[in-house]
C-alpha cells in the first residue's frame, strides 16, 4: 500500500518536473500567443463583457424607480409644473417629507406597522418551523392530507374570503353559520378589531399571509437533514423535543432567518389584513399614510397636481420602504445561504 | 421470528418497546403540526364553507348583531356573474392572455439569471443582493404604488409623444422605444407576432423582473444542488457551454422549472396588481357592494386557477426529469 501510493508519488513529481521544463522551453512570446490569441479566450472575453453588461443593465431597472422617486421627493410643487425639470429639482425642499411625518403621523403608523410585523413574523416563523419539521420528519396517518391542506392554504387567494375574515375576526367566533362556539359558552361576541389579535391568531396556526408557503420551504429544508442526526441523539437519550430544540435549530438559522426576513417584509408592506383588522381612523398604520397631507390640498389642484400627488404617495412609499432597506441590508447574507440550502425539490 | 418472540419474554418486551417508540414519534408528529390542525379545523374550514354557501344564497345582513339570513337561491348568482356581467368575463379573458404572456417569460428571465448569478465573478454577492431586493419590498402596498406611477406615466408619456411607441412604455423602459426594436427584428424573417411578444417583454421588464425574484432564488437553490462533479467529468469529455446546459443543467433543474411554474401561476393570479383581482376587490369594497356577487366571482376565478395550475403541472411533469426516484 504504502510502496504504491510512493511510487504514484514519484510519477506525479515526474511528471511535473516535465511540465516545468516544457514550460521554461517556450518562449514568453509562445506563452501569451496560446493563452490570448484563442479562440476560446476571445470567447470568453465577448462573454464576460455580455454578462457584465446584462446585470449592470437588469440592476439599473430594478434601482431607476428608486432614483425618480427620490429625485421626485425633493422637489417643490411648482417643479411640477415645469416641463424642464426631470430629474434634479429646481427648488429643493424637505417639505414633502415633513408633511407626511407631521400630518400623517408616520411615526405612530411605524410603531404599529414595526410591532404587528415583528410578533407576526416571531409566532409565523416559530409555528411554520414546528409544522413544517413536523410534516418533514414524522410519518403518521394524515401527513399527506395535512401537507394538501397547506397546499390548499397557499392557493386559495386571501380576497376570496374577505367578507368571511371581516365577519370571523369582527365579532370573533369559532363556527359555522349562525351557530358559534364561543357564544355557546355564553360571553358576548368579542371584536378583535384594531388590535393585534386576529394577526396573532392567524400566524400562531400558520394561516396568515403566504404561511403555506413557509411551511413548504421549511419542509423541504427539514427533508434533506440527514435523518441520523436525530437518531444519534434518540440513542445518546434525548428527548424528540430537545432533539428538535438543541440540534435541529441552531442547523436551520440560515433558513429561518429567510423565513423570518419573508414574513417581516411582506406583513409590513401588507395592505389587505391590515385594512380589514385596522379599520379606526385613530390608529394609523401604513395604508393610511397614503393620504395627501393637509397643507398640500391645494397645490394637488393647480397644474401639475396629479404629478404632484404620485410624487407624495412615492415619498411615503419611500419612508415605509426606508427601514425595510436597513434590514435586508443586515440579513440578506442569510437570504442567500438559507436558500442555497434548502436544496427545494419538486 | 413471532413464535420465538411470543416464547421469550425479554425479546418480546423489546419488541413492545420498539412499536411504542414509532407511536410516540408519530405522537410526536402530531404534536408539532396540531397548530395548523386547529387552526383549519376550527377557523379556515368553516370560514371556506360558509364563503362557499354565499355562492348559492342571498344574503341579508342585520348590521348591529352580525347575525344574518341566508335565501337559498340556487345558480343564480352564477348565472348572474357569468352571463349578465360582460365586465367579469371580459377582464377575467384579458387576465389569462396576460398569464399566458408572463409565465413563459418569468421562468425563462428568472433561469437565465440563476445560472449567470451563480457563475463566479467580481461583485456577484452586490449583484445578488440587488436582484433580491424586489423580492422584499415590491409587494403589497408599494407594487400599488408602483403601479399607479407607472400608469400615470404612461398617461403623461402617451399625452407628449405620438405614434408608436407611445404604447406601453413606462417609466423604467422609456430609454427604449418598441418602434426601434421592432425595426430592429422586423429585418429578420420571423414572425410579426414573436416581434410583437419580444416587444411586450422588453416593455414589461421591469415587472418580469420585479416578479422574478423568488423564482431566481429557487432556480439558484438547485443549481447549488447540482454536483460539481458532473460538470468537471462533462469539460474533460470536451463538452461545450452551451452542450452542458442543455445536456446538464436543464435536466437537472427539471424539477424546479414544475415548482416555479405552479409558484409563478399562483403568485401571478393572486397578487394585488392582476386585472382580474384588481376587479373583484373592487367588487368586494365599492359603495352598493353585492358580497355574494363578488364571493361568486373569486370562487369562480379560484376554479380556474385550480384547473390551469392541474393542467400546466401535468403537462410540466411529463417532461421533468428525475436524478432519483425516492425523491
Amino acid at each position: 500500500m504504502t510502496n504504491e501510493t510512493g511510487k504514484n508519488t514519484k510519477v506525479l513529481k515526474e511528471n511535473k518536473r516535465k511540465i516545468r521544463v516544457d514550460f521554461e522551453r517556450t518562449s514568453l512570446w509562445e506563452r501569451i500567443k496560446l493563452k490570448y490569441f484563442s479562440l476560446r479566450f476571445v470567447g470568453r472575453v465577448i462573454f464576460v463583457i455580455f454578462r457584465v453588461v446584462l446585470l449592470l443593465g437588469i440592476s439599473f431597472i430594478i434601482l431607476s424607480p428608486f432614483i425618480t422617486k427620490i429625485a421626485g421627493s425633493f422637489m417643490a410643487p411648482e417643479d411640477f409644473a415645469d416641463v424642464t425639470v426631470r430629474l434634479v429639482p429646481r427648488h429643493p425642499t424637505l417639505d414633502t417629507y415633513k408633511a407626511i411625518i407631521e400630518y400623517n403621523h408616520y411615526f405612530d403608523a411605524m410603531w404599529t406597522t414595526a410591532a404587528l410585523s415583528l410578533i407576526s413574523a416571531l409566532v409565523q416563523t416559530f409555528s411554520c418551523c414546528l409544522i413544517g419539521y413536523g410534516l418533514a420528519k414524522y410519518k403518521f396517518r394524515g401527513n399527506k392530507l395535512i401537507f394538501l391542506a397547506v397546499i390548499f392554504t397557499m392557493v386559495i387567494p386571501h380576497q376570496t374570503i374577505r367578507t368571511v375574515l371581516n365577519r370571523t375576526f369582527g365579532s370573533f367566533r369559532i363556527g359555522v353559520f349562525n351557530f358559534s362556539l364561543t357564544n355557546l359558552l355564553g360571553g358576548t361576541p368579542l371584536s378583535l378589531y384594531n388590535t393585534y389579535w386576529p394577526m396573532v391568531i392567524l400566524s400562531v396556526t400558520g394561516l396568515a399571509f403566504k404561511n403555506g408557503l413557509y411551511i413548504f420551504m421549511l419542509r423541504q429544508f427539514f427533508k434533506g437533514i440527514p435523518d441520523e442526526l436525530e437518531e444519534s441523539a434518540y440513542i445518546d437519550g434525548s428527548g424528540i423535543f430537545r432533539t428538535f430544540v438543541q440540534i435541529i435549530l441552531p442547523l436551520s438559522i440560515p433558513m429561518l432567518v429567510t423565513v423570518f426576513l419573508f414574513s417581516f417584509s411582506w406583513q409590513w408592506t401588507d395592505n389587505f389584513y391590515v385594512s380589514i383588522f385596522f379599520p379606526s381612523r385613530t390608529l394609523y398604520t401604513f395604508p393610511k399614510i397614503f393620504t395627501v397631507p393637509q397643507p398640500f390640498t391645494e397645490a394637488v389642484g393647480q397644474a401639475g397636481g396629479s404629478m404632484f400627488e404620485q410624487a407624495i404617495k412615492n415619498t411615503a412609499s419611500l419612508l415605509v420602504i426606508a427601514p425595510l432597506l436597513v434590514i435586508y441590508l443586515f440579513c440578506q447574507r442569510f437570504l442567500i445561504q438559507g436558500i442555497e440550502r434548502s436544496g427545494i425539490t419538486g | 421470528m413471532t413464535r420465538a418472540a411470543a416464547l421469550d419474554a425479554p425479546v418480546k418486551e423489546r419488541r413492545k418497546k420498539t412499536v411504542s417508540l414509532d407511536k410516540k414519534k408519530a405522537r410526536a408528529g402530531w404534536i408539532f403540526v396540531l397548530p395548523f390542525v386547529i387552526g383549519f379545523v376550527l377557523i379556515y374550514l368553516p370560514m371556506i364553507m360558509e364563503s362557499i354557501s354565499y355562492t348559492f344564497n342571498k344574503v341579508s345582513w342585520t348590521a348591529l348583531t352580525g347575525e344574518y339570513r341566508l335565501e337559498g337561491v340556487g345558480f343564480a348568482n352564477y348565472r348572474e356573474v357569468l352571463f349578465s356581467n360582460s365586465e367579469f368575463v371580459q377582464n377575467l379573458l384579458t387576465g389569462m392572455q396576460q398569464l399566458v404572456l408572463d409565465v413563459p417569460a418569468i421562468i425563462i428571465f428568472s433561469l437565465f439569471m440563476a445560472v449567470i448569478l451563480n457563475q463566479k465573478m467580481v461583485g456577484r454577492a452586490v449583484f445578488r443582493a440587488i436582484f433580491f431586493i424586489p423580492v422584499i419590498i415590491s409587494t403589497g402596498i408599494i407594487a400599488e404604488i408602483n403601479a399607479s406611477t407607472a400608469a400615470l406615466n404612461n398617461y403623461a408619456s402617451s399625452e407628449v409623444s405620438t405614434g408608436n411607441n407611445a404604447q406601453g412604455s413606462s417609466s423604467a423602459t422609456e430609454l427604449i422605444s418598441a418602434a426601434d426594436i421592432s425595426n430592429l427584428f422586423s429585418g429578420m424573417a420571423v414572425g410579426g407576432e414573436l416581434v410583437s411578444y419580444v416587444v411586450d417583454i422588453i416593455n414589461n421588464i421591469y415587472n418580469i423582473v420585479n416578479r422574478s425574484g423568488v423564482q431566481m432564488l429557487i432556480f439558484l437553490a438547485g443549481l447549488q444542488s447540482i454536483s460539481p462533479a458532473i460538470y468537471e467529468s462533462c469539460s474533460i469529455d470536451g463538452a461545450t457551454a452551451w452542450e452542458t446546459f442543455w445536456k446538464i443543467t436543464f435536466p437537472m433543474i427539471s424539477p424546479m422549472i414544475l415548482v416555479n411554474a405552479v409558484y409563478t401561476i399562483i403568485d401571478s393570479f393572486t397578487s394585488q396588481n392582476n386585472t382580474t383581482m384588481i376587479y373583484i376587490t373592487q367588487q368586494f369594497t365599492k359603495a352598493n357592494a353585492s358580497s355574494e356577487q363578488a364571493t361568486t366571482m373569486a370562487w369562480i376565478y379560484f376554479a380556474i386557477v385550480i384547473l390551469i395550475v392541474a393542467v400546466v403541472a401535468g403537462i410540466v411533469s411529463s417532461f421533468i426529469f428525475y436524478q432519483r426516484k425516492d425523491g
